[in-house]
């Protein structure tokens, strides 16, 4: 009879500690802010860069502020060794308390294991859910294709064509609305000896992201995401008409000679510089455009564009290529109440920190006020603020092995070894493999 | 001393402790990577045993056949590129310059001692299109060869030749200074017996100085091989491996494959592969060791 009495006791001990364990990781962790913790951050901006400083700036000000028992171990790696690094620490079991990260297919791996945070039920636990911008919590959670955002923004851009004043005043020409009017642009900068668009071809992205401006504004904003989850094939015609747009403008020399060894840096210089008319790059280009090193003849020399129209029913001009660069994550297993003391004072904070003091937009909503800054940054903060829809950019939802594909390949479209349907071809072949 | 190679436990001793460490070095991670080849996935999210599914994959992986042929191109060109320059260098050294040999030695073994990132930037420097033109453009340009300047990096059918020409530039001095050590240590009067004779200059090549330098070319050969095989850091810093991949060797691919598409087990089956290659190459060569003896 006591052993029945004691087996019941034992059953009914390990039903509420099991009970208690699903919901612990359920709910929410309750943010304590003056536990004492040394966290780990792992990072792909150095400590001097504005990133870099953006987010030390914000773990200081929570020692200073908050929580002066709470400390951080800063570790910079390049963005290039990131996924090494990463996947390394996930075998290991060892993810840092806060990391850099990819979007998409890398982060979605890690949700799927269960090594990230659900970010969007600590926020909502603790009442800030409204302090990241919806715009920022749409790119990111088609991204990692989840209902709940499990990342954290760490930047807010948008990307389209930019273009050098003097350059298109001398020219005496206009800044081009549709993709007709920008062909006819380069047309008449050709025949003036001017190069129409410089893009980084060594760097690549630079390049597929012309590929992918064609194709949204022809097919629609979502036509890249249907092709990696199988609904469509890379190989229709859309994409195959975008792929040789991108050759037929290489063919006629619009991107110079051996586009494909400018580096995206030197592509920006050469916009700057007035080397070139036009340039595709995202909004992280206007701290080169403010800088009066890096860009002497005044930030008012250079204009944003966005993307021509092709087809307004298909794509409307306001769409625009949008992403919140790398993203910041949190381990699940590390963390506890005192890492949710920080997220809570980071989503609170950073956004006015950043417009504040380095005139940036991070995804996060802010309320400082915003007369001084740079009429380019305002160009950017408006063109956000009207894109009510916005498109990923070309290998958002492509994993490792296709990406690699479509971005090394597109060298080949420069040198016209391949046209634009070889260039389908070899990523949908690259996605079969891989998948 | 014959008492003690004689002895069991002292070559024991003078053996095993080297053993180990090749072992452990060498054998060790080979196997390990053997067995990383029957697996998928990435370790800590998705790693299962998968047999031999990465080795059929390489069957049918048409990027790591155009890496395989971009390497065995390579190592063809620039092997014999660095072995013949270095053998014309050290005769010109002993035959020709011999009074300048040390400076002339000195300025082409310098390239040697250069970081291959630092001499990546100079070439990309030199085969430079866009924006401006580079010397090699340059000089084709401003001595009417207009035609021929071109995106020499930045095109499939010259890049590879590129990257074999800035590797040969590196190496060449160290060969030239093995096949000089070789060339000193023939003796004078042979050579002064062959003039005597009435040899001609290519007579004396052919049947004089490059048999006794058979074992001095050999080895060079290894060393040419072994350094090619392997070929990363100079195309990484040169091309990164395109355009395309016209310039991505098997150790590139290989590399991204494990370490940027997470996928470490179908890199282990690359890293066999390259293995395998390394040891036929090298029984390759040997073989003319062999026939020589």
């Amino acid at each position: 009879m006591k052993k029945k009495a004691m087996a019941l006791v034992m059953a009914a001990a390990t039903a509420i500690s099991l009970m208690a364990g699903s919901l612990s990781v359920s709910a929410a962790t309750d943010p304590d802010t003056s536990a004492e913790k040394k966290i780990k951050v792992l990072s792909i901006w150095a400590e001097d860069s504005a990133d870099g400083k953006i987010l030390t700036g914000m773990l200081d000000n929570y020692t200073k502020d908050v929580n002066p028992n709470f400390s951080y171990e800063y570790e910079y790696v390049s963005a290039s060794d990131l996924s090494t690094k990463i996947s390394t620490l996930v075998a290991s079991n060892d993810l840092p308390d806060l990391f850099a990260y990819s979007a998409g297919v890398p982060l979605r791996e890690l949700i799927q294991a269960g090594k990230v945070v659900n970010v969007s039920e600590e926020l909502k636990a603790m009442g800030d859910e409204d302090k990241v911008m919806d715009s920022a919590k749409s790119i990111m959670t088609s991204l990692s294709d989840t209902d709940d955002l499990y990342d954290l923004p760490f930047g807010m851009n948008i990307e389209g064509f930019w273009y050098n004043k003097s350059v298109f005043e001398d020219a005496g020409v206009e800044v081009p609305t549709t993709w007709d009017e920008l062909l006819q642009v380069c047309d008449t900068l050709k025949e003036k000896g001017i190069q129409p668009i410089a893009t980084g071809g060594s760097d690549k992205w630079p390049t597929t992201r012309i590929v992918n401006a064609y194709a949204y504004r022809t097919m629609g904003a979502d036509a890249v995401k249907k092709a990696c989850e199988g609904e469509t094939k890379f190989t229709d015609d859309g994409f195959v008409a975008a792929a040789q747009m991108v050759a037929d403008m290489a063919d006629k020399g619009y991107f110079g000679e051996g586009a494909t060894t400018v580096d995206n840096t030197t592509a920006e210089g050469m916009l700057l510089n007035g080397q070139c008319a036009m340039l595709y790059d995202g909004s992280w280009f206007t701290s080169s455009i403010t800088d009066e090193e890096t860009n002497p003849s005044g930030e008012d020399n250079i204009g944003f564009m966005g993307v021509p129209v092709v087809d307004e029913s298909v794509s409307e001009a306001s769409e625009l290529p949008a992403n919140c660069g790398n993203i910041l994550c949190l381990s699940q297993d590390k963390y506890d109440g005192a890492m949710a003391g920080f997220l809570q004072y980071f989503v609170e904070n950073v956004g006015n920190y950043a417009m504040g003091d380095y005139q940036s937009v991070r995804g996060y909503t802010y309320d400082v006020d915003t007369k001084d800054i740079s009429s380019v940054t305002q160009t950017v903060i408006d063109a956000i603020a009207d894109a009510k829809t916005s498109t990923a950019w070309w290998e958002a939802y492509m994993n490792d092995e296709t990406k690699a594909t479509a971005q090394d390949n597109i060298q080949s479209v420069l040198n016209g070894d391949m046209d634009g349907a070889a260039y389908m071809d070899s990523i949908e072949e690259a996605y079969t493999i891989s998948n | 001393m014959k008492h003690v190679l004689g002895n069991k436990k002292a070559i024991a001793l003078f053996v095993v402790p080297g053993l180990i460490l090749y072992v452990g070095l060498v054998f060790v991670p080979v196997i390990w990577s053997f067995v990383y080849s029957l697996y998928s996935g990435t370790p800590g999210l998705s790693w299962s045993f998968s047999g031999l599914k990465n080795y059929s994959k390489l069957l049918i992986d048409s990027k790591f056949h155009e890496s395989l042929m971009v390497t065995i191109r390579y190592i063809l060109t620039t092997m014999l590129g660095m072995v013949v320059l270095g053998l014309a260098l050290a005769m010109m050294y002993r035959f020709w310059l011999v009074k300048f040999k040390n400076l002339i030695r000195t300025i082409t073994f310098f390239p040697v001692i250069l970081p291959t990132v630092a001499v990546g930037q100079l070439f990309r420097k030199i085969y430079e299109i866009q924006p401006n033109y580079g010397l090699l453009n340059s000089i084709l340009d401003a001595i009417g060869l207009h035609d021929l300047v071109q995106p020499w990096i930045g095109q499939a059918s010259t890049a590879l030749g590129c990257l074999s020409v800035m590797d040969i530039w590196v190496s060449v001095g160290f060969y030239a200074v093995i096949f000089y050590g070789g060339l000193i240590d023939i003796p004078d009067d042979i050579i002064e017996a062959a003039k005597v004779d009435g040899c001609s200059s290519w007579q004396m090549f052919k049947n004089i100085i490059f048999p006794l330098l058979r074992p001095i070319t050999i080895t060079c050969l290894v060393f040419a091989f072994a350094g090619t095989v392997k070929v990363f850091e100079s195309a990484i810093a040169l091309t990164n491996g395109g355009p395309g991949s016209a310039t991505t060797t098997l150790s590139m691919y290989m590399y991204n494959v494990a370490f940027e598409y997470r996928n470490y087990g179908y890199g282990s089956a690359i890293a066999i592969v390259i293995f395998l290659i390394c040891i036929i190459g090298t029984r390759i060569i040997r073989f003319f060791d062999v026939k020589e003896a």
